[in-house]
């Protein structure tokens, strides 16, 4: 009784998988310095290669797109499962304050570790390395404070969770700005650019800094999706059909915080991802979450790629964080939400 | 005579603070219907989710055959007690079927795939509450009673000798009330279910169940054969209201034809 909406999502995969190609191609070939698709392909198959394509290639686009890549994917992930334990389609990492919990945690870890030295390539690989580790405890401590003002006779309450997020969201924010203000100038700008979501400093020692948690993590995420279909039922029956509902829920939000922390740690906070496409992917796929996990994932991919391709450019030579970018786009589709759910 | 499958203890329940009842206990036999009735807010469901390990009690237990149910998982409780909520809640757009089977969850081994025995199951609980017609149907494209009969195959899709069923027949017209009643009926009758349910009429209560069990207050006021609680002394307490009450000819079971409020204080 499946096949239907098998094939649709096969067909929504491949058209999605054309628009990441392609968001792709047009990251890679265009800005300063354009080249064609001959010289890329020459490049990336060691056939005479120059150093000028090589560096633009190897150390400026490529770890760009692969992070932006993997920020998306993480972000369309996490999104999908906090919006599909919360029920509520207007949930999302950023708002529930999880972004922020994990970014003010990383700009402590800056304070003390000096922002130039974290980012300024290989000799510090280990502060790199740990950056997600501390996102992670700060995007905890954001969810243990979520759990003490939202948890109600023994289960998570889902209006005070929005509120509680709302809350912390901002508690965090203003911690993380007061803690940049006590930064050495220099460390200062960097950290409001890393704040409002950039990946401009991309490396290859960010991407293996986050690459196991994803590889561990999203792995543990697609195996429980099935309940996450189940999550959409009201307590009672859920309880009833002898799911461990509190536990199952701890999981998956304890998974999607490590994600959400590798994704924070490398490109700071860029909101609304985990907002938009879970959304999108429901409309394209419909309500399975074995099928909205994935589509969404690509379509936090997308989004991502293409804004940071948007953030390189717009402004060229100048950058642009792409958090801004994805809020640009973002903010209007949000509000059209909004909107939609009131009526 | 009957044994016990289900004995509650001096159970304790609380919402934050506000306590619904405190060392209540109670009984339900095997194989009969047991059906709770009581005024609005008496903690009929209250009682119907602590024993059925959706709510958990401040203190007290729960015995199911015997065990406590604190040391029995809760998968291997969903199969043997299924529960209807008063007020159940699914996504619009999923199919009637889907829903069905989500009753098969305790029983599943792989996500991927329904078994034979998983369908075969599935067919029958929409057999028997007549829903095989809009098994393809989203939710949104049903009435309120033809979701309700939906709820009762999810339930009965998970395969249990007990159900517990609060207010089953809310959003019925008279006849289909009739029907699911009858329903439950024929369940305890050929398939030796033990039914726990809420309902509002008393009638109905009086005519199907073998056992009736009078709340007020997060009290058991009292407890037996409909004979005995459909009686004016039982519902002057219970419901606060003078009843008017008669052998029904047809079954021989009682029934209030009339009844009216009593003056506030005596
Ligand atoms: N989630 C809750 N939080 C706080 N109090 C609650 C909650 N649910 C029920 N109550 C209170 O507990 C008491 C018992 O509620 P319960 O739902 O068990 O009543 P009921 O007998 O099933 O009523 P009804 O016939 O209206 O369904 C009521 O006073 C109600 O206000
Ligand atoms: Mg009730």
């Amino acid at each position: 009784m499946h096949n239907k909406y098998r094939s649709r999502f096969f067909i929504n995969m491949l058209f999605l998988t054309g628009a990441i190609l392609l968001a792709i191609y047009i990251h890679i070939t265009n800005g300063t310095f354009d080249m064609s698709v001959k010289d890329i392909v020459t490049t990336l198959l060691r056939m005479n290669p120059t150093n000028e394509f090589d560096l633009v290639i190897f150390q400026f686009r490529l770890p760009r797109i692969v992070i932006a890549a993997l920020v998306g994917l993480g972000l369309g992930i996490a999104g999908t499962v906090v919006q599909g334990i919360t029920r509520n389609g207007l949930a999302d990492p950023g708002i529930l304050g999880i972004n922020a919990g994990a970014g003010a945690s990383i700009v402590i870890f800056m304070f003390f570790f000096q922002m130039e030295l974290a980012v300024s390539g290989s000799s510090n690989w280990l502060s790199i390395l740990i950056m997600p580790i501390f996102g992670f405890v700060g995007g905890l401590a954001a969810a243990i404070l979520i759990y003490v003002f939202a948890w109600t006779n023994g289960k998570l309450d889902t209006q005070r969770l929005i509120l509680s997020g709302i809350a912390i969201c901002t508690g965090f924010g203003a911690l993380s700005l007061y803690i940049s203000l006590k930064m050495r100038e220099s460390d200062f700008e960097m950290a409001t650019v890393w704040m409002s979501g950039s990946i401009y400093n991309a490396n290859w020692m960010f991407i293996i800094a986050m690459i196991p948690w994803l590889i561990i993590l999203i792995p543990v995420i697609y195996r429980k999706a099935h309940l996450l279909d189940y999550f959409q039922l009201e307590e009672v029956s859920i309880k009833s059909l002898g799911i461990q509902v509190e536990k199952e829920k701890a999981i998956l939000l304890l998974s999607s915080i490590g994600v959400i922390s590798a994704c924070v740690s490398v490109s700071g906070s860029i909101g609304f991802i985990g907002l938009i496409a879970p959304h999108i992917a429901r409309q394209l796929v419909g309500i399975h979450h074995r099928y909205v996990l994935p589509a969404s994932a690509a379509i936090g991919m997308f989004l991502v790629i293409f804004s940071d391709y948007l953030a390189r450019t717009i402004f060229a030579p100048a950058e642009i964080p792409v958090g801004i970018i994805v809020a640009i786009l973002g903010v209007p589709y949000f509000l059209y939400l909004l909107i939609k759910t009131k009526a | 005579m009957g044994t016990t499958v289900i004995r509650a203890e001096r159970l304790t329940t609380k919402y934050e603070k506000f306590t619904v009842f405190s060392n209540l206990s109670t009984e339900i036999k095997k194989g009969k219907i047991t059906t709770i009735i009581g005024p609005n807010g008496c903690g009929k469901s209250t009682l119907l989710k602590t024993i059925g390990r959706i709510l958990k009690q401040q203190s007290g237990e729960v015995f199911l055959q015997e065990q406590d149910m604190k040391g029995i998982s809760t998968k291997a409780i969903a199969k043997q007690l299924a529960l209807l909520s008063q007020n159940p809640e699914a996504p619009l757009q999923l199919k009637v079927e889907e829903l069905i089977s989500y009753g098969r969850f305790p029983h599943r081994k792989n996500v991927g795939t329904l078994s034979s025995k998983d369908m075969e199951v599935i067919n029958w609980a929409m057999d028997i509450t007549k829903t095989s017609a809009f098994r393809t149907r989203e939710i949104a494209q049903l009435s309120g009673g033809q979701r309700q009969k939906v709820w009762l195959a999810m339930a009965l899709a998970q395969e249990t000798s007990i159900l517990l069923l609060d207010e089953p027949t809310t959003y019925l017209d008279l006849a289909h009330q009739l029907e699911v009643l009858q329903i439950v009926d024929r369940l305890n009758k050929e398939h030796r279910c033990t039914i726990v349910m809420v309902l509002h009429d008393i009638n109905h209560a009086a005519r199907f169940s073998d056992e009736l069990i009078a709340m007020k207050n997060g009290e058991i006021i009292n407890v037996g054969p409909p004979e005995k609680i459909i009686a004016k002394d039982v519902l002057k307490e219970v419901f606060h209201i003078d009843a008017r009450i008669m052998v029904d000819p047809e079954n021989g079971s009682p029934v209030c034809y009339g009844y009216d409020a009593l003056p506030e204080c005596e």
